[in-house]
């Protein structure tokens, strides 16, 4: 009785194990059993804010397709998941992005598929093709991405105050300067920083930079042509310079603050792209909000305004049905999708047409119309780096020598495999 | 008789183990070898030897990053152990509202890390400074979040008030353990208040401070949820703890190969710790 | 007695103290989920005042938003899952490890390889178990309870091992004289007698798998299915966060995992222990 009541314990407990490592391999089957005869593309775009118009163009395009079924995820952490899928080799057919380093890695990687061949291309502003080729580690054959649409940083700033002391936008560094001190005399605060959060400090960074460096100078350091102490003292001296303008402590603060305060009018001008509108509005609907691009040149001709690709979309090399995913890029490519994108997120769209654009952007509407534009400096910085760490120690330690020195000596541990990649083509051209 | 123990404890840790070794030990040696690599997370890579573990004793902000967590882990986990622990013998002992009290004192481990950054950030940068000039404290009139000096208390600050419950729920159970007739024995002796705790109460919950000081250690060491919620690392990047940078310059940026040697050699300094700790404890430990 | 009831004061006294840390950031965020995002303000006054209406909006929006019973579902499936599996297999473990790690170098191997496997930093197995679970086909939530399972085994196996340490040996040597299996006498006597053991390895477990955010992120990447917490995600993004909506749907996320501490603490407290050893 007994050694028999032991033997059946044993077997059953064999079986709790067994059924547990069993039980997940059976689970093998669920994925991908349900087939129709519907092709079904699959985006995964990385703005989560903008969750609810893809959703609402995912219904869309389904009830007027009868042989492609869209899905669109926007996820909170695209970036992982992404990245995760990949590791996977689990890849979904589009996926939306920014035009930042992550499309350089991606690119160099073989994830994305040419699509020279989409027509759409034709109606895409030169400007931003050009940037994405700019993006590129080492010039590569073709166009991997459809840029949907871009966003633009400088200076947001309220218009109501503005108009009630009577203050000019201001065109150069020193009437910027003038500016700050004029605004400091009426015992008004220029800027709300908000520099706590280490990336908010990138977007002054950005927009100075564009109108006293060259496009290239990441690309130009990678080929041994210059150093960024020499390219970006000026930028590091007026970034610097401007910190006095702020609240006291900046670092106390971070960008969830800086919008309340300037949306509560504690500051007269907010240094950030037209994606923060948005937020400051939602505490201040009512507010006034203007924009002008920041002067940081001391020729008013020579500034450029900061923009570049927030959302483009790109086909994987996994894809297998392009025909069906250029369909889909048409639909979302269409004035009118575009149109409501750009009125929902404050943005500006990348294609060639007639698009009316928020009244926060007018201050820039010259430089959007005549295509000067610039990239942010920020989208070839690898994120490891930390560079917008770098600029939060910067501005704390305010040591411009000491700050150079150590981006250069970063960049090149950092970029190590992409400078020797560079070098090693430029060879190859020689 | 004597057999069927050995074989049930053989039958009952193997399949275990082999659970285990599936989804701990095999990613564990992939992730070694990847350490190996430039890996970036996708795409091809190259194999660089030993250059990553060369350039980990190189790298300042690694270096940093050391200091700042183990200053973080040490000085936090013997705040948790005392708090919790008087906390725990507190509850345990009869009060009114007892249920009361055990639910609130659960509470800070419940609320999500967003809705705790929110708040100890709002805390330590408008009330705080508040108070600080109110009472006339120089110290405490910014905040302190900003200053690279004293951005990691309060980042300790919050680490204890998260993890005190559940330390505190581990030393109440330890506290069920020791049974009534010792200290009935022990009262006859004359052994009361610290008298009582230090000779009869603490020998008996041995394991359960053995337990605590090993996750204290552990989960402070590897602090990442409050670094994000309440500094990013800043400011001046004095408050990056090592896994913020194998996270985040890992999985977030393209550096998954080198930082899965910084994991590599993370892993076996707390193995070491860890270990070393549990021996010594654990010679204190007394079977019943 | 007397004693005791002068301690009781000391407790009550210590315990009010503490209380306040706790009331103040709660009270912050009921208040805050119940305001308008334009009731939010930088000044002190302003985010402690109340709100202006009391209305229930924010948490009904919220619990449209993370599609809350969906989601509510997922993660109780989840939760409800490993804390059984946790249960029945952490304490086998933690028998088999801690009744032999004393005389047997084996076993005493096995309790420091698993309880090392505590340490390994998540960061460096995401990548690899992001590859071994799809390529096994548990990129689902039953591969995310696998997980946990292992995830939580040192802590856990460290807990039951500790607890046995102050359950006599004699007990199933008792047992063992009445002829009894091995296997019997741990259903029938040991796992019993560690019921707050049991109750302490749910609270914990479930309190870590219910907050976890990470694994599903990874390993259900891709899939439609969430979680709360990976629902909750939506609330934040790096331009613009709505605070009133995220604090009331955390607020309602809070509740059942509260309910469910609320019940395992009275078993914590049982003190069998006390009564089986005499």
């Amino acid at each position: 009785m007994k050694p028999e009541r032991g033997k059946r314990a044993r077997r059953s407990l064999g079986l709790v194990a067994a059924g547990v490592v069993l039980a997940g391999f059976s689970l093998t089957g669920c994925g991908g059993s349900t087939e129709s005869e519907k092709t079904v593309i699959e985006i995964v775009q990385y703005k989560p804010e903008a969750a609810d118009y893809f959703e609402a163009l995912e219904d869309e395009f389904n009830a007027t397709h009868d042989d492609i079924e869209l899905k669109i995820s926007s996820p909170n952490d695209a970036s992982t998941i992404l990245k995760t899928r990949f590791i996977r080799e689990d890849y979904p057919d589009i996926i939306g992005i920014g035009g930042d380093i992550n499309y350089s890695y991606y690119v160099d990687a073989g994830i994305l598929a040419d699509v020279s061949d989409y027509e759409g291309l034709a109606d895409v502003n030169e400007g931003y093709l050009e940037i994405l080729e700019n993006l590129e580690f080492v010039p590569v054959d073709g166009t991997y991405g459809v840029p949907y649409v871009a966003n633009a940083a400088g200076i947001l700033y309220n218009v109501d105050l503005f108009e009630e002391y009577g203050w000019e936008i201001p065109t150069t560094w020193d009437e910027l300067i003038a500016l700050c001190e004029e605004i400091s005399s009426e015992g008004i605060l220029p800027f709300y920083f908000g520099y706590k959060d280490t990336w908010t400090c990138l977007a002054p960074w950005n927009a100075i930079a564009v109108s006293l460096c060259d496009a290239d100078v990441t690309k130009q350091v990678n080929r041994g042509e210059t150093t960024f102490t020499k390219e970006y003292r000026e930028t590091a001296e007026k970034y610097l310079a401007l910190l006095q303008y702020g609240e006291d402590g900046p670092f106390a603060y971070g960008y969830n603050d800086a919008c309340t305060a300037f949306a509560r009018g504690q500051s007269a001008m907010y240094m950030i792209g037209s994606y923060a509108a948005p937020q400051i509005l939602s505490v201040n609907p009512d507010m006034n909000l203007g924009s002008f691009v920041l002067p940081a040149n001391d020729d008013a001709d020579g500034n450029t305004l900061n923009s570049g690709i927030d959302l483009m979309f790109c086909v994987t090399e996994a894809c297998e049905n392009k025909e069906a995913a250029y369909e889909v890029l048409d639909f979302l490519m269409e004035n009118e999708n575009i149109q409501q994108y750009i009125d929902d997120q404050t943005a500006i769209p990348c294609k060639n047409g007639d698009f009316t654009l928020s009244p926060i952007l007018d201050g820039m509407a010259d430089y959007i119309e005549s295509g000067n534009m610039t990239d942010f400096q920020d989208h070839y910085y690898p994120s490891e780096m930390s560079v917008d760490a770098m600029l939060q120690t910067f501005l704390i330690e305010q040591d411009v020598d000491a700050f150079l020195a150590d981006f250069d000596t970063d960049w090149q541990r950092y970029n190590r495999d992409i400078i020797r990649m560079v070098q090693d083509y430029e060879a190859s051209r020689e | 008789m004597k057999n069927d123990r050995k074989v049930t404890f053989l039958l009952i840790t193997i399949p275990i183990l082999a659970l285990f070794v599936c989804f701990n030990t095999i990613p564990l040696i992939r992730g070694v070898i990847y350490s190996f690599t430039n890996f970036r997370g996708y795409g091809s890579y190259d194999w660089v030897g030993l250059r990553n573990y060369i350039d980990l004793f190189s790298d300042a902000r690694v270096g940093k990053s050391y200091l700042f967590t183990f200053k973080l882990a040490i000085v936090t986990t013997i705040v948790v152990n005392v708090v919790s622990l008087l906390l725990a013998l507190c509850l345990n002992s009869k009060i009114r509202a007892k249920s009361f009290f055990r639910g609130a004192y659960f509470l800070p481990n419940v609320l999500g890390s967003l809705v705790v950054g929110y708040i100890f950030n709002y805390f330590f940068t408008y009330i705080l400074p508040a108070i600080g000039s109110m009472i006339g404290s120089e110290a405490l009139s910014t905040s302190i979040l900003s200053r690279t000096g004293t951005a990691w208390i309060g980042i300790s600050i919050v680490c204890a008030w998260q993890s005190i419950a559940m330390n505190t729920i581990i030393y109440i159970s330890g506290l069920q353990t020791v049974p009534e007739d010792v200290y009935e024995a022990g009262g006859l002796d004359g052994a009361t208040g610290w008298k009582q705790f230090r000779y009869l109460t603490f020998p008996l919950i041995i394991p359960f401070f053995s337990i605590n000081m090993v996750l204290c250690v552990k989960n402070f060491l590897m602090v990442f949820d409050q670094i994000v919620a309440l500094t990013q690392g800043g400011p001046a990047q004095s408050t990056e703890s090592i896994s913020y940078l194998i996270y985040n310059n890992g999985m977030s940026g393209g550096q998954f190969g080198f930082q899965s040697a910084n994991a590599v050699v993370f892993f076996i300094v707390i193995v070491v710790i860890s270990v070393t700790q549990m021996r010594i404890t654990s010679s204190k430990e007394e079977q019943l | 007695m007397k004693i005791r009831h002068k301690s009781n004061w000391g407790a009550m006294t210590v315990l009010i103290l503490g209380l306040s840390t706790i009331i103040f950031p709660l009270y912050m965020t009921v208040v805050i989920a119940f305001k308008q995002p334009s009731e939010m303000t930088n000044s002190i006054s302003g985010i402690l005042s109340l709100p202006a209406s009391w209305s229930l909006q924010n948490f009904k929006e919220a619990m449209e938003i993370t599609d809350f019973w969906h989601s509510l579902f997922n993660s109780l499936k989840i939760t409800v899952l490993t804390v059984v599996l946790a249960v029945v297999l952490h304490s086998l473990m933690g028998y088999a490890l801690g009744r032999n790690k004393k005389s047997s170098k084996f076993y005493n191997f096995v309790y420091l390889f698993i309880v090392s496997g505590m340490f390994v930093p998540f960061a460096i197995l995401m990548m690899p178990l992001a590859k071994q679970t799809a390529e096994m086909g548990l990129d689902n939530w039953f591969g995310v309870v696998l997980l946990y399972v292992v995830f939580y085994m040192p802590m856990n196996i460290m807990l039951y091992s500790g607890y046995l340490v102050n359950i006599p040996i004699a007990l199933e040597e008792a047992a063992r004289v009445d002829g009894a299996s091995t296997w019997r006498t741990y259903w029938t006597i040991i796992f019993p007698i560690m019921r707050p053991m049991h109750a302490t390895v749910a609270v914990l477990t479930a309190l870590s798998v219910w907050n976890d955010v990470m694994t599903p992120l990874v390993i259900m990447a891709g899939s439609d299915e969430n979680t709360l917490p990976l629902a909750q995600l939506n609330f934040q993004s790096q331009f613009g966060t709505n605070y009133n909506l995220a604090f009331a749907s955390y607020l309602l996320a809070l509740i059942p995992i509260l309910i469910f501490y609320v019940i395992c603490q009275k078993q914590i407290l049982n003190g069998v222990v006390n009564g089986a050893v005499k």
